[in-house]
């Protein structure tokens, strides 16, 4: 581009540099309501790429809200991460027979944090549902080498979810100042967040948009008749003194992975982040449904396919205990899913197989139920 | 402190402050006060050579003013050519001569090897400092008598680590003659900053994580569609890279009352290898004409002088660029390839007549600048000639993406507006609201596509 050398105008500098300062301001001004167009509006969030996280999200979203126009008002969902595996069909079918709907909204590789946004569209009024089910790993704050606190996937799932008026508090919630600063920029100009999805959107737009249509055609179907992986661990053993496990013939690599992961490890330093994380994102989802009809049920899933012994779990507190006392909050009883501790019922070290789930589904069920009482006839009417 | 980065901001906002905050007769102080502040924070041990530079040309050129014209004068010339070069070789090319002695005599290649640190922007400055006591002894400058204008000159940091090359007579004129900023140079500057910063974070760092990945692993990427896009992407990294920090140095030093030369002009629409040397790179091409080219006689000495000439110019202009036999070759290829059209032109001017032969000749030029960044990017001699044989090998797979192949579209379609229409002065010229929109999404763009966390140097700076 040609610089010429240009004559000076006859402006002040006090005037020129509010010149410039009011254009710099109407640029900003006019980028955020760009991006406020865009990100916030909807517009971009209809043809988000249904695999990632923010898209999952909203997927989840939309098919809850339209199976809340059809379920009664006994309605109950649950809330959880990949761990909340269970068969929709099985459990909601089982569940009709005590007179409750029951729904999942969970959401592999979801956090509490994700939940308190997912649940805030979700459920507007805080009255929708009669209970509201949250599957956590343990009612104790044992802290791992996992830092959730710190996890920024949150930001790519809750980025459609995220309000101005969020920006500052959710970029807070992150411990360390860089994770802080990538969710406070995220948040305040999502395009930053949605980048890697809006550059594979415009690779392939025709087909994002066709994969789009399909998933909104197909999808309540998909998940509603989902079925889980029929593979277990069926003769794993664990030698807890030497932390070295036996694996059966045939496990895979990935098998093997997940036992080395999530089973074989001494106790990590206990810093208290994962109580401070769950006092806030489920303390303040418990606060949401204070004055509610609906009640907030906890349920201790089904630790693994051998659960790691006493001596090696650290219990400094259990903010989940400590949510109990709280107006509406339950506590199902932590030793439910004992018997589901089993190689059998496992595909791996976290995850239910098919028969685990089908079990889980059916006494997940009965203990809603049993929980909540007899459902409100007039209501299931 | 790279100019794409939130310290560098800081800087520049602390910068500008200071520097209309203070009284006139002190801006000068603060401005080489925050250039030494600038270089230090890259490495603050080189200071002391730039200083030693800035003394030696400083002396050179007074003394050259004194000395009568004759031997004495050349010698103090050569002196100070001999000190500048003399540094230059040593940090750049001692390593590189050094391996070709050891093979030479057949000893071991790290024979003579010394871990020598490259000073940043010494080529840059070397030459702006050359440039100076060239013109001075030409009878076309006068020296400088105030030590820090001259130290000013020498590192004044919008422009001390990768250019533009300033002229003396260009800078001192605006030292000497310091007008404010007026409100167009105002505008022109923060929009070149704003285009500059996309140009690098939009773009360039974009299509460098494919340039990477290609360049990084050729043998895993076989085939033409890959070799190809591996190229092009880094024919794009290094445009968008070198022009982005231009522009941002153009425009940080407008916004200071200075105003540095165009350094690039559209290259990638270029008609031939002639125009495309008059697009890209201008502050060198043009410093490597006036004091390299011209000085060997030019086209003045018939034409096979011309064509000789023309390749040592080209074959420096390589070496400037880094001491290895791809820099050579590049430069070497570029010469021939100059040669090769003044062969076909005659004497005839160089035409950039917007025809229907236009795009074709175009496109052929295009080809022909991504043949030569091969040299250029590649590790060495053997890697070049393996993507070489990939380009016109196989099939292979394309390694962009579609969106990078949009993004250099809408790179195309602004060029060819700006070239015919000159959007960016029409711009300048348009109600605050058509301006703060561009500003804007110029923003956007820079959301969406900007490389945000990973931090990719300016090609331009290992120079």
């Amino acid at each position: 581009m040609a610089i010429a050398p240009s004559p000076p105008l006859a402006i002040t500098p006090a005037r020129k540099r509010s010149r410039i300062a009011l254009i710099l301001l109407l640029a900003c001004l006019l980028l955020f309501g760009l991006d406020a167009l865009l990100f916030r509006t909807g517009l971009y969030c209809q043809i988000l790429e249904p695999d990632s996280s923010a898209g999952l999200l909203e997927l989840t979203l939309w098919r809850e809200k339209a199976a809340q126009q059809k379920a009664g008002d006994n309605l109950v969902v649950t809330l959880g991460n990949s761990r909340m595996g269970y068969s929709p069909k099985g459990v909601d079918q089982r569940a009709r027979l005590t007179g409750y709907v029951v729904r999942t909204a969970a959401i592999p590789g979801s956090d509490p944090r994700s939940w308190y946004y997912l649940l805030r569209d979700l459920d507007p009024t805080a009255r929708r549902y009669r209970a509201i089910v949250f599957g956590v790993d343990n009612y104790d704050d044992e802290d791992s080498a996992f830092e959730p606190d710190d996890d920024i996937r949150a930001l790519h799932y809750c980025i459609a979810r995220l309000r101005l008026s969020d920006t500052i508090e959710f970029a807070r919630s992150f411990h360390s100042p860089a994770i802080q600063w990538e969710a406070f920029r995220g948040a305040l100009l999502k395009g930053i967040a949605l980048q890697s999805d809006i550059q594979a959107f415009l690779s392939h737009p025709r087909k994002r948009i066709d994969l789009v249509r399909l998933c909104h055609r197909g999808w309540p179907g998909w998940t509603y008749d989902y079925v889980e992986s029929s593979r277990n661990m069926a003769g794993l053993q664990i030698d807890w003194s030497t932390l070295k496990a036996t694996y059966p013939p045939g496990i895979t690599e990935e098998q093997k992975s997940s036992v080395g992961s999530f089973l074989l490890h001494e106790p990590n330093p206990q810093t208290g982040r994962l109580a401070r994380f769950m006092r806030t994102w489920l303390g303040r989802t418990a606060d949401r449904y204070r004055t509610s009809r609906t009640k907030v049920i906890f349920i201790r899933l089904p630790r693994g396919p051998i659960p790691r012994p006493d001596y090696l779990v650290k219990k400094r507190s259990s903010s989940i205990r400590e949510l109990a006392s709280r107006p509406n909050v339950i506590l199902a009883n932590e030793h439910l899913f004992d018997s589901l501790e089993h190689p059998e019922f496992f595909k791996d070290a976290m995850h239910m197989n098919r028969d685990g789930v089908e079990r889980f589904s059916a006494m997940l069920a009965d203990e809603v139920a049993r929980l909540l009482g007899p459902p409100d006839e007039r209501a299931a009417r | 402190m790279l100019f794409n980065t939130a310290h560098f901001f800081l800087f520049l906002a602390v910068v500008l402050a200071l520097f209309y905050a203070s009284p006139r007769a002190l801006r000068k102080y603060i401005l080489l006060a925050a250039s030494y502040f600038f270089y230090g924070s890259w490495n603050y041990r080189f200071i002391p050579l730039l200083l030693t530079l800035t003394a030696i040309d400083y002396t050179a050129g007074i003394w050259l003013e004194k000395v009568a014209p004759g031997p004495r004068r050349k010698a103090v010339l050569t002196l100070s050519l001999c000190a500048n070069l003399g540094f230059l070789g040593f940090f750049k090319f001692y390593n590189f001569l050094g391996s070709n002695l050891a093979w030479v005599l057949d000893k071991p290649a790290h024979a003579f090897f010394l871990n020598i640190v490259l000073p940043l922007g010494i080529s840059f400055h070397t030459f702006q400092s050359m440039s100076y006591v060239i013109d001075v002894y030409r009878g076309e400058q006068q020296a400088v008598r105030n030590p820090i204008d001259y130290a000013l000159f020498i590192c004044f940091f919008p422009q001390l680590v990768a250019g533009p090359i300033v002229r003396a007579g260009n800078f001192f004129h605006d030292l000497w003659h310091w007008q404010p900023p007026s409100s167009e140079d105002v505008s022109r500057g923060v929009l070149l900053i704003a285009l500059g910063l996309t140009k690098k974070m939009a773009f360039a760092d974009q299509f460098a994580k494919v340039a990477n990945a290609y360049f990084q692993n050729v043998s895993g990427n076989p085939g033409w569609l890959a070799a190809w896009s591996g190229v092009v992407a880094f024919g794009m990294q290094i445009y968008f890279d070198f022009s982005g920090y231009t522009d941002m140095a153009i425009g940080i030093a407008k916004l200071l009352g200075f105003h540095f030369p165009v350094n690039f002009r559209q290259p990638y629409l270029a008609s031939s290898i002639t125009d495309f040397w008059r697009r890209w790179h201008i502050s060198l091409s043009t410093w490597l004409r006036d004091y390299l080219y011209i000085s060997l006689g030019g086209n003045r000495r018939g034409r096979w002088m011309t064509y000789r000439n023309l390749m040592l110019t080209m074959l420096l202009g390589g070496l400037w660029h880094g001491a290895s036999w791809n820099f050579v070759i590049w430069g070497g290829y570029h010469g021939a390839l100059l040669s090769l059209e003044r062969v076909f032109r005659g004497g005839r001017p160089v035409r950039e007549d917007w025809n229907w032969l236009y795009p074709l000749k175009a496109i052929v030029t295009f080809a022909l600048v991504m043949i030569g960044w091969v040299f250029f990017r590649a590790a060495d001699l053997p890697q070049s000639l393996q993507i070489l044989r990939q380009m016109f090998r196989g099939r292979g797979h394309l390694i962009l993406a579609a969106w990078h192949i949009e993004l250099m579209l809408i790179a195309l379609v602004l060029a060819i507006a700006e070239e015919k229409f000159e959007w960016f002065e029409r711009l300048l010229k348009a109600p605050m609201l058509a301006y703060a929109s561009a500003l804007a999404l110029i923003f956007l763009c820079i959301e969406i596509f900007g490389v945000i966390d990973a931090s990719i140097p300016f090609v331009y700076f290992q120079f």
